[in-house]
């Protein structure tokens, strides 16, 4: 699979655009293509293809002048990515450049962005979990936010059309709030996350912990490869073994032979036509010649990531839509939520220091959410839920031994002690006044205004965080865990890299810029699937709904568009 | 023994990397301010010869390689030359200024002029009176993190760095590129040491 093909052409309508090409784009550009739409996707970064684009996927630490470590420049370029910890000379080409790419921490926000064919989908966590009616319901029971138009019933048969697809690995469990997603087999939990299994299950009523359900390829699938464990998968996968846009969905896209990918196309506003009252075409800035282009389609799938999809809607201004395109109720840039994350607890394992492992496993376990699911479970003192990740390895670190010499570096070459930890994710609430806005005061490298953000954690994340750090600490007290550490990093929003909503969807057109199917209200061929659409942010991973929401939507679009009704 | 007729009889001369244990020792023996063997970006020659004495004590040659042999010095001081900023660079010169007033303090002499036994004794009072690092995960360090100090942090990169480098992650630590699948529970002695990667 290769050569893309990058021609597209101006004087032609396109029978879709879709802007971006990470996670949900991928999914759009592949429904629509295999649907017979001639489809155009716009992608502001460089083509990255499957494997050939992978410089850095085998080399071992030795292999690089410096190791990892990034230099001076490159720390300026990723000034904001870096403040992650995730980013190193083995990745450092698939961050986006933070310096032509600024934006505003009204309050701090963390903002990790990947522009290049496949965006984010490159660098994912993977985990992989299905919504519940809990999470659809919650809006409506609590009274935060809007209503969804939609509930599991309506996304049941998307996820399993996704899953089937992508290949995600797990194990069953017939839990009502984590629905089992169609699973290849789970990988398997080491001896010191069995031991802490039976423990905790043992001790807390209606707790569970599973090995994390994730995008990992355990069996070769479609065509793919199995996951040959070397962790090292934010380089890119030469085996295709976890699901990026780049492995899965653009091949299947471009297999159409309908597929346009136009690198290096900045979307600077969706043009909207008065007469016919929807959109009809896209206006882009090419990012190395500065030249202003405009491509038209019936339809346009906004999937630029959620807080790049809001930009282009706030910067689409027209008389009709003078704050922004689809803006009529004013929720557009309003309600942005993250998941909490970097709470929760550590410790040391004894017993098992005869015991190892092979492989380099990319994926932990997972504590599915057990607060406020029932009468049974309420918590008075704070509103949703959270579920854990963590894992069980040998780590310690050397450095901190008071040793030093002969002995000490014998000691060194053995594995450390097994150290266990669990960090929480936990729900947040949509709060109106979390919000990103246009910032025409600073300007990014092609002269377009910017993102100001303006979100916090509020009293109800921070009660979710007591109760997750109390919880970690007892969980591995019970588990027998050693020198225990509870730990809250009280991190601001965008660490956990679920930024979600500011576009939100819902029933009323008052209240809320998508409906049901994630068509703008006030513009029906214009499809926002991203994590812009949502609505709440459980307190599950996102990625797998974007996608059963992109293909459900997609469906919708050609649905709609074959009845004329786009 | 004059250390130049070492030099002359074992045939370690400049630019030399591999010599016999014993020589090594026979050298140490005698040779009290080791001759710098190779030109560094940062460092000047004294500084160079601290931490290449500093890294060595904390990882000496026994029947597997020392931190010198696997030229844990050279990269450091690529490390500090290209990756730190100025400021960065001017602490760590100071640091190592500071390190070696204190061996002058108390014995006299900067660091790698010290007998082994003397620098012993420096090492044990720094592995008392520098700070401890917070433990991580997915490379968020964990709680609020006390300064480190000079020691333990140059200790913390020798390791780094001594592990990284090709022959110790290669060829001494266990070292499996494609693992291919994942063993949950072998006993440790099918593995023996750590893994590399």
């Amino acid at each position: 699979m290769a050569n893309f093909n990058i021609d597209a052409k101006k004087d032609m309508v396109y029978d879709a655009i879709v802007i971006g090409s990470g996670i949900s784009g991928g999914w759009a550009a592949k429904e629509l293509c295999e649907k017979g739409l001639k489809t155009l996707v716009l992608e502001r970064g460089r083509i990255v293809e499957h494997v050939k684009d992978y410089p850095t996927m085998n080399l071992d630490p030795w292999d690089s002048e410096l190791r990892g470590v990034l230099t001076p420049e490159q720390r300026k370029k990723h000034q904001v990515s870096i403040r992650s910890n995730w980013v190193s000379t083995d990745t450092a080409h698939f961050w986006a450049d933070d310096e032509a790419n600024p934006y505003t921490e009204v309050k701090p926000f963390l903002w990790l962005r990947a522009h290049q064919m496949g965006g984010r989908s490159l660098l994912w966590g993977k985990q992989t979990y299905r919504w519940c009616d809990l999470d659809f319901e919650a809006n409506s029971k609590d009274g935060h936010g809007v209503d969804w138009p939609m509930r599991y019933k309506d996304i049941d048969p998307w996820y399993t059309y996704v899953e089937k697809y992508a290949g995600i690995s797990g194990e069953p469990l017939g839990l009502p709030q984590l629905p089992d997603s169609h699973f290849l087999p789970p990988m398997k939990l080491n001896c010191v996350e069995k031991h802490v299994k039976s423990r905790i299950e043992k001790e807390f009523d209606g707790r569970h912990l599973i090995i994390g359900r994730c995008a990992h390829l355990t069996v070769p699938h479609n065509g793919r490869g199995q996951c040959q464990y070397r962790n090292r998968c934010s380089r890119g996968c030469p085996y295709g073994a976890y699901f990026s846009s780049n492995s899965v969905t653009l091949p299947a896209a471009h297999a159409t032979g309908k597929l346009t990918i136009r690198p290096f196309s900045i979307v600077q506003s969706i043009i909207y036509d008065e007469a016919k009252g929807k959109a009809t075409g896209v206006r882009i800035i090419d990012a190395e010649t500065n030249e202003d282009i405009e491509y038209s389609a019936k339809v346009i799938f906004c999937n630029a990531s959620t807080l790049s999809t809001t930009q282009i809607l706030l910067n689409s201004k027209s008389n009709r839509f003078e704050n922004g395109f689809g803006n009529d109720s004013g929720e557009l840039g309003h309600n942005l939520m993250d998941h909490t994350y970097r709470v929760g607890a550590m410790g040391k394992v004894e017993g098992f220091d005869d015991k190892y492992y092979k492989g380099r496993r990319p994926n932990g376990i997972y504590i599915p959410r057990y607060w406020n699911i029932d009468d049974k479970t309420k918590n008075d003192k704070f509103l949703r839920g959270f579920g854990f990740q963590g894992g069980g390895y040998r780590g310690g670190n050397a450095a901190n031994s008071e040793n030093f010499g002969t002995d000490f570096k014998e000691s060194i070459l053995k594995p450390g002690p097994w150290e266990f930890f669990i960090t929480g994710f936990a729900e947040c609430l949509p709060y109106h006044d979390n919000q990103v806005s246009l910032n025409t005061d600073v300007l990014d490298k092609w002269g377009q205004p910017t993102l100001a953000i303006d979100s916090e954690f509020k009293e109800n994340e921070r009660a979710a965080n007591k109760q997750i750090k109390e919880d970690a600490v007892e969980m591995l007290q019970k588990s027998g865990l050693k020198d225990i550490i509870g730990f809250d990093n009280e991190h601001p929003p965008g660490y956990a890299v679920h930024e979600m909503g500011t576009a939100r969807m819902g029933l009323d057109p008052k209240t809320s810029v998508l409906n049901g199917f994630n068509q703008v209200h006030a513009a029906k061929n214009v499809f926002v699937t991203d994590g812009a659409c949502m609505t709440s942010s459980s307190c599950v991973n996102p990625s797998l709904t974007y996608m059963a929401i992109t293909a459900r939507a997609a469906n919708h679009a050609v649905s709609e568009l074959k009845k004329m009704n786009l | 023994m004059d250390r130049r007729s070492v030099l002359k009889k074992t045939g370690l001369v400049a630019g030399a990397t591999v010599a016999m244990p014993t020589l090594l020792s026979l050298l140490q023996s005698c040779w009290n301010e080791p001759r710098l063997t190779w030109k560094p970006e940062f460092f000047t020659k004294e500084e160079a010869t601290t931490i290449g004495t500093l890294v060595e004590m904390i990882l000496p040659r026994t029947d597997t390689p020392g931190a010198l042999d696997v030229k844990v010095d050279v990269f450091i001081d690529r490390v500090i030359s290209q990756t730190y900023d100025q400021e960065g660079q001017q602490n760590i010169r100071n640091e190592i200024t500071t390190f070696n007033n204190r061996c002058k303090e108390k014995f006299g002499t900067n660091f790698a002029s010290l007998d082994v036994s003397e620098r012993v004794e420096v090492l044990k009072a720094e592995e008392k009176s520098t700070g401890k690092f917070n433990p991580g995960i997915w490379g968020i360090t964990i709680g609020d993190q006390e300064p480190i100090g000079f020691y333990r942090s140059m200790k913390s990169m020798a390791i780094w760095a001594y592990f990284t480098s090709e022959v110790i992650g290669e060829q001494v630590l266990s070292y499996d590129p494609i693992p291919g699948s994942y063993e949950p529970c072998k006993p440790l002695s099918e593995v023996g040491n750590r893994w590399s990667l």
